[in-house]
């Protein structure tokens, strides 16, 4: 160790310690470099991981409302046929009342139509992209039959929701008189329905 | 990777280069100053090869001695003194520890040994200096003569290993139990008329003598002496060596010993210079001699080297590790391309899916919303028509009854009670319960009034006046057909009944009143309320 140590002994070996020198310089130049390219592949791996999760996550999402969809077009259409995604035709009500009326032998009918409202859930439910609306219909008829009554009121639509009704029989003077038998005094809800618009 | 071995005797010197265990080249160097010259021209060809010096000179001597048993540090401090007190004049000197003593303070067992002429050397040592030549080592033939038993496999007590030197020396070394103790070089005497087997038989019988004389041996030992000899020349020695009973002799053959140690080719001569130098370059044995001055540029080369290898191996460690982490970018950039790939071919599948999505000239947001508060609140909303059917079923069955009115309502609070405004009877009860809660069905007006919200109306509730015909006065007849009246409807599935005013009320808290007139009907109406509660949605 001496000798090494000794003056001439760092001579002699400058040049060997000089390429130890460089080649842990370029080892660890090399090593390094690998290393730093080899954590941002991997880095980058990780971002298109993370890229591909959210891709397969929208494709998944997407294929759920595809899905969602294409259950809800068909109620849909129903809704549209049955003109609850139409703006609510008053005149076609009051002639809807005038036929019912002829259709089913109904005596004496009043009824009125309660301005037009956004209609409000018991559940505090939302809806957020559709408008619903209801006018409260309250409706006073007299039949001579209970039978003629009730299928006046069911012929109203569906989308006209009974919510409460009187039937009432009345007392006749004459029973072989052509008389109102019964009397109805009834409400509901006429709903109907439109897309939100956004801005 | 050759080592150069120098085989050094008085006479001369012999080169002798060994490679993968062979010679592959051996050269005579007088010893002179015309054979030293050639020597240091031989030298410019091999003078970056290490040399082992092996020297067989008359000038060696063994001093065997004790030492107390002491630490490293005291015993080489102790050799050290000893060895520049004995051999005060020259450098090459060494000490060499043997074992312990077996009985007293168990002392080590030391054998000192010299060069004690350093000029012999001299010539051959300044040109190696001159031609920065690596000297690993310079090293005793005699002593040499330890590892060739040990191979040989000879452990006989008292050992006389005599061997023939270049030029013709014979060098004879005793081995007690293994141990050098004493060597001797014969050198050759070119007037000596005797043949070499009468030769070598007197030199050894000498040697006896004088190991005798030193007390070595006792009455029943003898003495083993091993020749190592060229099987050429056997012939000439053999007959000599009849031996007696103090001395026995034991021919090796070169050949054979060369074949055992793995020497190729097998020493041409009985000089013993190959068999040795191979011998140390096999077994490594330490240097005896050279002081580390003398080893320095074996020293530096030794370094170089042990830096060379250690520069290669991190270069290695930086390129291994280079290699492994290329892989691991190739892979991962494998791994990204991929991954790219397989985004791009889900983007494609969401655009498609898109682009196929249905639609009704409205949002899908709209679509979901409007079907979903259709399936929550108006499908299956209740109707009067479907409250009343299963009713009516029951109430053919009990012609007596008669529906006056009914007070119907769709809620979601199957507590409510819908409004119903009582009717006089035509035919009235001659008995009636008067007093307050006997008109159960009248209630605040505010509770009629809508509440303005809607909801899915899971519960139809409904109030139901009636009357019921029976004999006058049979009030037990009308109770039992209301009763019978409640209890049906409430076997419909989904349907409550609960009888809200009965024909007679007899709770005692009620006044009750009767009224019996001259005239009276055959039959009566007991009217009744019934409240039926219907929980078609619930849950």
């Amino acid at each position: 160790m001496k000798q090494l140590l000794s003056r001439e002994g760092r001579r002699r070996l400058r040049g060997p310690m000089l390429i130890f020198g460089a080649c842990v310089a370029l080892s660890a130049g090399i090593g390094g470099a690998s290393q730093w390219f080899l954590q941002k592949e991997r880095r980058d791996a990780m971002g298109a991981g993370v890229r591909f999760q959210e891709a397969r996550a929208r494709v998944a999402k997407i294929q759920s409302e595809r899905d969602n969809l294409e259950q809800s077009i068909e109620v849909f259409r129903s809704l549209v046929e049955r003109g609850l995604m139409q703006p609510e035709r008053r005149l076609d009500l009051v002639e809807l009342m005038n036929a019912l009326r002829a259709r089913h032998g109904i005596l004496a009918l009043d009824y009125e139509i309660a301005p037009q409202r956004a209609l409000a859930f018991a559940d505090n439910r939302t809806f957020p992209a559709v408008e619903i609306l209801s006018s409260r219909v309250t409706l006073k008829l007299r039949a001579l039959h209970e039978g003629d009554a009730l299928a006046f009121i069911d012929s109203l639509g569906e989308s006209r929701q009974l919510d409460r009704c009187v039937l009432r029989r009345m007392e006749v003077a004459n029973p072989d008189g052509l008389q109102p038998r019964v009397e109805a005094d009834c409400t509901l809800e006429w709903i109907t329905m439109k897309e939100k618009r956004v801005g | 990777m050759a080592t150069h071995y120098l085989y050094l005797t008085n006479s001369r010197l012999v080169s002798i280069l060994l490679a993968r265990g062979q010679v592959r080249d051996a050269r005579v160097f007088e010893a002179s100053e015309d054979g030293a010259a050639a020597f240091e021209e031989r030298l410019a060809s091999v003078a970056r090869v290490p040399v082992h010096l092996i020297t067989d000179l008359a000038e060696e001597d063994l001093r065997p001695d004790t030492l107390p048993h002491v630490g490293a540090g005291d015993r080489e401090a102790i050799l050290g003194r000893k060895l520049g007190q004995i051999f005060r004049n020259t450098p090459y000197r060494h000490a060499l520890l043997q074992g312990r003593e077996a009985e007293g303070r168990r002392d080590d067992r030391v054998v000192y040994a010299a060069i004690t002429n350093p000029d012999v050397l001299k010539p051959w040592i300044e040109r190696l200096e001159r031609r920065e030549v690596p000297l690993a080592g310079i090293h005793s033939a005699a002593v040499l003569g330890t590892p060739l038993l040990e191979v040989l496999g000879i452990a006989q007590p008292h050992v006389l290993l005599v061997h023939f030197s270049p030029g013709g020396a014979l060098r004879q070394t005793y081995f007690r139990d293994g141990e050098i103790r004493f060597t001797r070089l014969t050198p050759a005497d070119h007037e000596d008329e005797r043949p070499v087997g009468a030769m070598i038989a007197d030199e050894t019988t000498r040697t006896w003598q004088h190991l005798d004389n030193l007390r070595s041996f006792a009455n029943t030992d003898r003495l083993e002496i091993f020749l190592l000899a060229h099987p050429g020349e056997r012939a000439a020695i053999e007959p000599a060596l009849t031996g007696f009973e103090q001395i026995a002799y034991h021919l090796l053959d070169t050949d054979e010993v060369a074949a055992k140690i793995g020497l190729k080719p097998p020493p041409p001569t009985s000089s013993a210079e190959r068999i040795l130098a191979f011998l140390q370059e096999k077994r490594g044995v330490e240097n005896h001699f050279a002081t580390p001055e003398m080893r320095r540029y074996w020293t530096f080369g030794r370094a170089r080297n042990v830096i060379n290898a250690t520069s290669i191996a991190v270069l290695g460690v930086g390129i291994v590790v280079s290699i492994l982490n290329l892989h691991g970018i190739f892979n991962a950039a494998n791994e990204d391309q991929r991954t790219a790939r397989e985004i791009l071919s889900l983007n494609s599948e969401y655009d498609r899916i898109t682009r196929a999505l249905p639609a009704a000239g409205v949002g899908g947001a709209a679509m979901r919303d409007a079907a979903s508060f259709y399936t929550r609140y108006i499908q299956g909303f209740p109707s009067l028509g479907g409250f009343l059917g299963p009713l009516s079923g029951v109430l053919e069955a009990h012609p007596r009854v008669r529906l006056s009115q009914l007070s119907w309502q769709a809620t979601d609070d199957q507590r409510t009670t819908p409004r119903l405004a009582v009717a006089p009877s035509s035919l009235p009860p001659p008995v009636k319960s008067t007093g307050k809660a006997a008109d159960v069905a009248a209630r605040p007006a505010s509770e009629d009034a809508p509440s303005g919200t809607f909801g899915g109306s899971r519960y139809e509730v409904a109030l139901v006046e009636a009357t019921v015909i029976v004999p006058s006065h049979d009030f037990r007849a009308a109770l039992a057909e209301v009763d019978r009246v409640a209890e049906e409807i409430g076997r419909i599935r989904g349907f409550q009944a609960q009888v809200l005013e009965s024909p007679l009320d007899l709770r005692p808290s009620l006044s009750l009143q009767g009224r019996h007139s001259e005239r009276e009907t055959q039959a009566m109406q007991a009217r009744f309320i019934l409240r039926i509660v219907r929980s078609g949605r619930a849950a």
